[in-house]
């Protein structure tokens, strides 16, 4: 078999996102050297992002070429996706791990009759079929699952995968089969965007690295001692309930069951004790370091690397390391 | 208004999780099964819409084994909600979200919907396909990851946030639409005693679900596992705080390699 794999582009600031790139460093390592490779973008900025393929050694995209999908919702471009991944063959519509990806899955796949997953961090091809795995339970467990039928919708979790390496090749873009898109999709408009504030690094779904810190940190004031070891790293900030009950952080920044969950590459949490209303929001980050004064908090029991002592101290003291080693 | 919420019964939060003997997903066997998490703010927002505007009315569907499904609603009438139906199914669905939209689908299309609401993923497989796929069987718009909905009557529009990569969204879409929430920003209420010995008599109506579409791809649960259990940390052993530092930097750069 030589799959065929459509991926849909995320354009972010007229440039692929990061979720596009790591599908696109996962279609090439699962399509084999036969397998054809086609990207899809639609909306604003759609025939740039097409061209942007090419820096992924992706020699053939799709550009959607209907204004009336400018600010409309992405799930606007279903129809448009489905026409083309039956125009490949696809065997697969890859999408990335964004909020975007996650939502137009679904739709993709009973608009191209296929089996889908959101969220996978494994796949590969078991026969006709496509082996998914996922973490499910927050982390507590994992569940593997056969796609069959030849054809397959997956968006990523983020940051599972590797962004795809660059290899620079010129992407053929062709105009997208036609499509006829519902009106009623049309209809929804954006109406305004809150940008994440500037300067205050990543946002923390989408950050390779979170620093969070916990009720161990003890007031509003001494959260500048996380926000200077995440700024080191170049981390995003998150906080224990603890911090955004008592107000000293918006809930924005809660990392855990009844806020964000995260997945990044390093979860480093401080002054947290590690309950499981936390746990079940971190627990499947790559890497975990934990740094607390009580020996037998339970953060130690999933952390990868434990430090036991006054955060106050060693906190400081880890900010002058990395600036250090970082030469900043 | 008329408001569907379509709520899935997942395991209560204090479940041991264990494989089935064939190791293929989760053993249903002795496990309670709740309304809990992202469908609890579905149905405090389909409440709090009910109270904003005069006449709607509240209709709660859960798809899956009768077990699974009386619970789930049970606890959403006590709640508040007007009407419950129950798509039975024997439980195999597991692991085909597909399948569970095709489930809810016969059903929502049985009873007057302006607007369906769902949690924007479900607390247990967190996979969010459901509120897409059902929304493209229906032919409406849809909307997952949703915060503070309100419905604009001169307008005629309902209006949202929608926590995005890019910040924070607002949108405005027409009816009729479907909505996945975010889960816990509204506060849910609980039910009162009363309202929950009540609920214990209220009708369930049932409803079978469609025969599966035969052209459609399959999604087959083949192995549920629980990680190894975590040892615990590595301790880093260390005199001084600086120590300590260097340390864990040398970690994660030559063991770990997740320095940036």
């Amino acid at each position: 078999m030589t799959p065929n794999v459509l991926i849909v582009a995320e354009v972010d600031s007229g440039r692929l996102s990061l979720p596009t790139v790591e599908a696109a460093g996962v279609a090439r390592s699962l399509s084999g050297p036969d397998g054809k490779i086609v990207g899809i973008a639609g909306g604003a900025g759609a025939a740039g992002a097409a061209i942007e393929f090419g820096e992924y050694g992706i020699e053939r995209a799709y550009a959607i070429d209907d204004p009336r999908l400018d600010g409309a919702p992405a799930q606007a471009q279903t129809a448009y996706i489905a026409a083309a991944a039956s125009a490949v063959g696809a065997h697969l519509v890859l999408l990335g791990g964004s909020t975007a990806g996650r939502d137009l899955a679904g739709r993709v796949a009973v608009a191209w009759k296929a089996a889908a997953a959101n969220g996978v961090t494994e796949l590969a091809w078991a026969g006709e079929a496509l082996r998914v795995q996922r973490p499910v339970f927050g982390g507590r467990a994992t569940e593997a699952r056969l796609l069959r039928g030849g054809r397959a919708v997956v968006s990523l979790r983020p940051h599972a995968f590797p962004a795809a390496a660059v290899e620079r090749t010129t992407c053929a873009v062709e105009r997208a089969p036609a499509a006829s898109v519902p009106p009623a999709l049309l209809a929804p408009r954006r109406t305004g965007v809150e940008a994440v504030p500037k300067g205050t690094g990543p946002a923390l779904s989408d950050a390779p690295i979170v620093v969070s810190g916990g009720r161990g940190v003890r007031t509003p004031e001494n959260f500048r001692l996380i926000e200077e070891l995440a700024a080191s790293l170049g981390a995003a900030v998150g906080a224990s309930r603890a911090v955004t009950d008592a107000g000293w952080r918006p809930t924005s920044l809660q990392v855990g069951q009844t806020g964000r969950s995260v997945s990044p590459q390093l979860y480093i949490a401080v002054g947290i004790s590690g309950a499981i209303q936390h746990l079940v929001g971190m627990m499947s980050s790559r890497v975990i370091v934990a740094i607390n004064n009580d020996a037998t908090a339970s953060i130690f029991r999933v952390a990868d690397y434990g430090i036991v002592g006054d955060l106050f101290a060693i906190v400081p003291a880890l900010t002058a390391e990395i600036h250090r080693v970082r030469g900043i | 208004m008329e408001i569907v919420v379509c709520l899935k019964p997942v395991p209560d939060a204090e479940t041991r999780l264990r494989p089935r003997a064939d190791g293929s997903r989760l053993d249903p066997e002795g496990v309670k099964f709740v309304l809990a998490g992202y469908d609890e703010s579905a149905v405090e927002q389909a409440l709090l819409l009910r109270e904003a505007i005069a006449g709607s009315k509240v209709h709660a569907v859960s798809f899956g084994p009768p077990r699974w499904t009386e619970e789930v609603l049970r606890a959403a009438i006590a709640l508040g909600c007007d009407t419950a139906t129950a798509v039975e199914s024997a439980g195999e669905e597991a692991g085909d979200p597909i399948a569970a939209a095709e489930g809810l689908l016969g059903a929502v299309e049985g009873m007057p919907h302006d607007l369906v609401l769902l949690g924007k993923q479900a607390g247990d497989d967190e996979e969010g396909l459901v509120p897409g796929a059902l929304a493209e069987m229906l032919g409406m718009p849809h909307f997952g990851y949703v915060v503070d909905l309100h419905w604009d009557g001169a307008a005629q529009r309902l209006r949202f946030g929608r926590s995005a990569e890019a910040g924070q969204e607002t949108w405005e879409s027409p009816l009729p639409c479907v909505i996945g929430l975010q889960q816990a920003w509204n506060d849910p209420r609980t039910a009162k005693l009363p309202a929950i010995l009540k609920s214990r008599r209220a009708p369930i109506a049932k409803v079978s679900p469609p025969a599966p579409s035969p052209e459609r791809a399959a999604s087959v649960p083949e192995r549920f596992a629980l990680p190894p259990p975590r040892t615990g940390a590595k301790m880093i052993a260390y005199r001084t705080p600086e120590e300590a530092a260097q340390q864990l930097v040398r970690i994660l750069k030559e063991e770990a390699k997740v320095f940036p």
